[in-house]
């Protein structure tokens, strides 16, 4: 069989070869690619040349992923559990099911509880284009409890800085024209994060071209490795950092943009002295003082020619200062000494960096565009997990965007941008004070402004006590470990569960057991029985995204579509090869069960709005329309009647238009403010205390403040002398959001040092008489792993650095057993002290000690 | 003769390895084996230390040591373009070339077991040329693809457009090849190569 290596060596025998045009769901990202398919399996993945986000390139995982369809550990058969016992280490004694016993089952435990109280279901997983679907079975049976799943990893504090400021779920930065770049506790441009192999191209190309890269991080990670500036600091301390840096570019220099602040924020809103807005007494609309007028006018008074973002005015006896010049003296405090201290930054660097961001930005120089003359802002920050996933994140992650603010970067060419707050169909919009509200598409869970009302929890993520968050998905192992603590009326009795790894990407695996042992049924779809479907009572064989239809489309634009200038592009996920064994998609049980629980003519009636189906295309739920048909009536409501699924050829990328000027550079068109001072908080923070104070819970009120602050980390404010480093987690770019159970990939991670390793600096290990290759002992005060040493000068020496999600136990994964170790096993379940009350965003930083072993 | 070859732009490579997946993937090569890798080191020492990739592969070079050396002549390069290939079935996995590369590009295939090493292999790949035990193999620039008109597997995955291929000779005529041709980048003051003291002519160059 074997051929020689020449130019005859190549015949092929194969009977069929074709190239599937598909997305790929190697991370949550929707790169286009194409599946090759040769006699009915799958052997080669390339990259989609005609999707934007992929053009034709590819990342190591997306390569390498098709192995996991032909692995020898894949589950192909329903498995139930014979042992009653739920618990780490304790073997389920699975035995072989038919998938009807196992529907059989499910479908009575399923049906008691639509009897009984429908929220006690539960259902959890990570699958972008799967929520449609359990979205509408959710609906349609009863239940709130869904999408228990770590999108909060990345999470839900950063998100929720975009969505205020942005008007987007999502950030990046305009590469083509910016000339500083800033990447912050992120490593955009290195196959990790938003639209990656689009981000990975035009970032290098920005620097080919000459653009700067500063990357401020406690690892020098692959992003850092290609930047002129590696700034580390001391994990979770980036807030006082930014706002140090922010006091800088305000009191030091000077450096801002009045005219954007003027038009586009509440920097100009009247502050009184209790901290609410002054309001005219007719409209209750937020006054402004107009310097040319010499008195104060409604925001939005079209004879208001000089708001006054400075000084102090008397407006009807009361006393009111701009909320920028409230802000600008509040910052006074967070001073580079101070910022020093806490990050280790010195205070220069500080100065520098601050200094170089705001002249870098250029403020006041314009570009025209397709006619249109716009701001141009060559300077952009960047930010996500790793500064925002702290007790103080969201104020962190809003201090570090406030710097774009300041430089009125927002939107504009060359600067920060949103990932597409504007688009064919949604746009945002502004309330009674003229605060930017952002389109429902595009902030697609709950919208952090304006603030709901908050109440005694019904929903087991506990949302309720989070009235200005996003989503709170990290906190359903506290709702389920603990309702009545919250008031919760009820107790999770079913837990529909898949792609989403609980055990290992949440918090010390002994406190998630003791959480999932509390649910009493629990149902894992998977490919492979990971740590999760451990707990199971039963497992379904879920098929792999190569051999699954998907809702349309596969790539949502609230992070999927590439923001800034280019067109809008639709990616349809087909089915490459059918599913091995008795392995079925899990979308298609989801709407069997519907069906055998009779709600699945409600799921296709409310399913028509969550699907955004026009009226000429409802579906009628008679028919049981398959995914496939629910997706080509999207695609006909989208596309336009004649799309046909049948008429995709090379490409799954449909090209609607080009993005207007609008749509590309929203933010000079946009006639909404955004926030530099949050009041809506005031209000909000004691309405909470209403409801936690009736629960008789402990809570954190400090970020219910209108005011940017730093809040440091309990690990911070506690200091431990027993644990004296912080473990520090960081994404490899062939693994994230991935598993490492592939022949390939695992090879890749024993190849390369900083994967199965755990990174210590060299003063460090010196100190502690460690060397490469030592084996040690892990320990928080929540739990204890063991590590093999890698010294290397590309740490923070108050660390440790544990790279992804590694270090699988799961006696099925023979693969990836063992290798590497588990960051999230050191981290506390969620807590009072080790949460952001405000956005519901877990803590990440944790002490630890080691040891020798 | 359009002599093909390949420049790394050492600025825009971010170490992500997509590029040694691919080749992996093209080849079917065994476990260990990976005819392209990225070698990276740290340099400097805390808070001024950096990292340093460099993608590495069969430099395809015009005066190979590797051709020279072979007792079977199953090392050749190609007539029409100078991609330097192993003829299998002529290869007596002598190690000659394995000794007299200088780039230690090349392999002994022990075990072609490719995917899962304990059992049988679930994964075929009923159109590559997977190297039989017993031979030397190496990168072989990806030649079925090139005479298809498409770029090596790694060219076409780098997300960051690192490795860009195409002509390195100077004297081809444009209706020779539809592959761009890299004198512009190669001349630049900042290309190099590796070895050049080997005196092997390699088609591999590095800016940046």
């Amino acid at each position: 069989m074997n051929k020689a290596m020449s130019e005859q060596g190549a015949a092929t025998t194969a009977k069929e070869d074709a190239w599937v045009p598909s997305v790929c769901m190697g991370c949550y990202n929707c790169c286009g690619i194409r599946v090759h398919r040769v006699d009915g399996r799958v052997v080669n993945i390339e990259g989609d040349p005609e999707a934007p986000n992929s053009q034709g390139h590819i990342c190591a995982k997306g390569k390498a992923r098709f192995l996991d369809l032909y692995d020898p550990d894949r589950l192909l058969r329903p498995l139930k559990r014979t042992n009653p016992e739920k618990g780490l280490g304790v073997d389920p004694e699975w035995e072989e099911i038919s998938w009807d016993e196992a529907l059989d089952t499910i479908t009575e435990r399923l049906a008691r509880v639509l009897e009984d109280d429908p929220r006690k279901l539960v259902i959890a997983h990570f699958d972008m284009p799967g929520y449609g679907i359990s979205k509408a079975f959710g609906a349609a049976f009863g239940t709130s409890n869904l999408h228990w799943n770590r999108a909060d990893y990345c999470g839900s504090a950063p998100h929720v800085a975009n969505l205020l400021l942005n008007g987007s779920f999502n950030g990046e930065l305009d590469f083509e024209r910016c000339r500083y770049m800033v990447l912050w506790g992120t490593q955009l441009g290195a196959i990790v994060e938003t639209i990656p192999l689009h981000s990975a191209n035009k970032m290098a190309e920005a620097r080919a071209n000459g653009a700067k890269l500063i990357v401020i991080d406690p690892f020098c990670g692959n992003a850092a490795a290609k930047a002129d500036e590696w700034v580390p600091l001391k994990p979770g301390t980036d807030g006082i950092l930014a706002l140090a840096m922010l006091n800088v570019l305000l009191n030091e220099h000077g450096l801002y943009d009045a005219g954007f602040l003027k038009s586009f924020t509440n920097g100009p809103y009247l502050v009184g002295a209790d901290g609410h807005y002054l309001r005219d007494p007719a409209t209750d609309k937020p006054l402004i003082w107009d310097g040319a007028a010499g008195e104060a006018r409604v925001f939005d008074d079209p004879a208001l020619s000089e708001p006054a973002l400075e000084g102090e005015y008397t407006v009807a006896g009361q006393v009111g200062r701009p909320a920028f010049q409230v802000l600008k003296g509040h910052l006074e405090q967070y001073t580079p000494a101070e910022a020093e201290r806490i990050t280790t930054v010195p205070a220069a660097t500080i100065r520098r960096l601050a200094r170089e961001f705001g002249e870098a930005a250029s403020i006041g120089s314009t570009v025209t565009i397709d006619g249109h003359e716009l701001p141009l802002r060559p300077a952009g920050i960047h930010f996500k997990r790793g500064s925002g996933a702290h007790k103080g994140g969201c104020h962190t992650s809003l201090a570090i965007h406030m710097l774009n603010l300041m430089v009125g970067n927002l939107d504009v060419p060359g600067g920060q941008r949103g990932v597409n707050p504007v688009g064919p169909f949604w746009a945002p919009e502004k309330d009674a004070d003229g605060m930017l509200v952002p389109a429902q598409h595009i902030a697609k869970y709950f919208k952090p402004y304006p603030p709901r009302e908050p109440q005694v929890p019904q929903t087991l993520d506990l949302n309720e006590l989070f009235p200005a968050s996003l989503f709170t998905r990290g906190m359903f192992a506290w709702g389920i470990s603990e309702p009545e603590k919250f008031g919760i009326p009820y107790r999770a009795e079913v837990l529909l569960q898949g792609r989403t790894n609980l055990m290992m990407n949440s918090h010390n695996p002994q406190a998630m057991a003791e959480t999932l042992a509390k649910v009493p049924f629990q149902v894992s779809f998977a490919t492979f029985i990971d740590e999760t479907a451990e707990f199971a009572d039963i497992v379904l064989p879920d098929s792999h995204d190569y051999e699954r239809w998907d809702l349309f489309p596969a790539n949502d634009p609230y992070a999927f579509i590439t923001p800034g200038p280019g067109e809008w592009y639709w990616l349809m996920r087909q089915q490459a090869v059918a599913p091995p064994g008795e392995a079925k998609p899990w979308t298609d049980v989801y709407l069997e069960l519907a069906d055998r629980l009779g709600i699945i003519d409600k799921l296709y009636d409310i399913g028509n709005d969550i699907w955004i189906i026009d009226e000429q295309h409802k579906l009628d739920a008679s028919t049981r329309p398959s995914v496939r048909e629910i997706a080509e009536r999207q695609a006909k409501t989208l596309l336009g009647d004649d799309f046909s699924l049948d008429q995709i050829s090379d490409t799954a990328c449909m090209i609607t238009r080009a993005k207007t000027i609008q749509e590309a550079y929203p933010r000079p068109f946009l006639d909404a403010r955004v926030p530099i001072y949050l009041e809506h908080l005031i209000d909000t923070g004691e309405k909470v205390k209403q409801v936690t104070d009736e629960l008789g819970l402990e809570w954190d009120f400090r970020p219910y403040t209108p005011l940017l602050s730093y809040f440091p980390c309990h690990a911070h404010e506690h200091p431990d002398a027993e644990y004296d480093l912080f473990v520090v987690n960081f994404k490899i770019p062939f693994i994230t959001f991935s598993l490492n159970h592939n022949v390939w990939i695992d090879e890749l991670a024993q190849g390369n040092p900083y994967t199965y390793n755990v990174m210590l600096n060299r003063a460090t290990a010196e100190q502690k008489g460690l060397e490469d290759g030592d084996r040690i002992l892990i320990e928080s005060r929540y739990a204890k792993g063991e590590g093999t040493v890698k010294v290397t000068e590309l740490i923070h020496p108050e660390c440790i650095g544990i790279p992804a999600t590694l270090g699988h136990w799961a006696r099925k994964l023979a693969l990836s057993k063992y290798k590497g170790t588990a960051f999230n096993n050191f981290l506390p379940a969620p807590n009072v002290d080790h949460i952001d009350t405000l956005s519901g965003q877990t803590d990440s930083c944790t002490r630890v000690r080691v040891r020798k072993i | 003769m359009p002599r093909y070859g390949m420049v790394m732009d050492l600025d825009k490579c971010n170490g992500c390895n997509a590029c040694v997946i691919a080749c992996k993937v093209e080849h079917n090569t065994a476990n260990t084996v990976n005819f392209t890798r990225i070698l990276e080191r740290e340099i400097g020492t805390y808070p001024n230390a950096n990292r340093q990739f460099l993608p590495v592969m069969c430099n395809h070079c015009e005066d190979a040591s590797c051709i020279d050396v072979c007792p079977t002549k199953a090392t050749y390069a190609r007539d029409k373009d100078g991609i330097v290939l192993v003829d299998w079935d002529k290869c007596i996995g002598c190690g000659a070339c394995i000794l007299a590369c200088p780039y230690e590009q090349r392999f002994q295939i022990l075990d072609n077991r490719t995917v899962f090493p304990d059992g049988q292999t679930a994964f075929d790949k009923p159109d590559t040329n997977r190297a039989p035990n017993g031979v030397t193999a190496k990168c072989d620039l990806c030649y079925h693809r090139i005479d298809e008109g498409k770029e090596p597997a790694c060219a076409e995955a780098c997300p960051t457009d690192a490795r860009i291929f195409g002509v390195v000779s100077e004297d081809s005529a444009e209706d020779e090849t539809p592959f761009q041709n890299l004198n512009d980048l190669i001349s630049r003051a900042n290309a190099f190569s590796l070895l050049p003291e080997k005196g092997t002519k390699p088609c591999v160059f590095y800016v940046g």
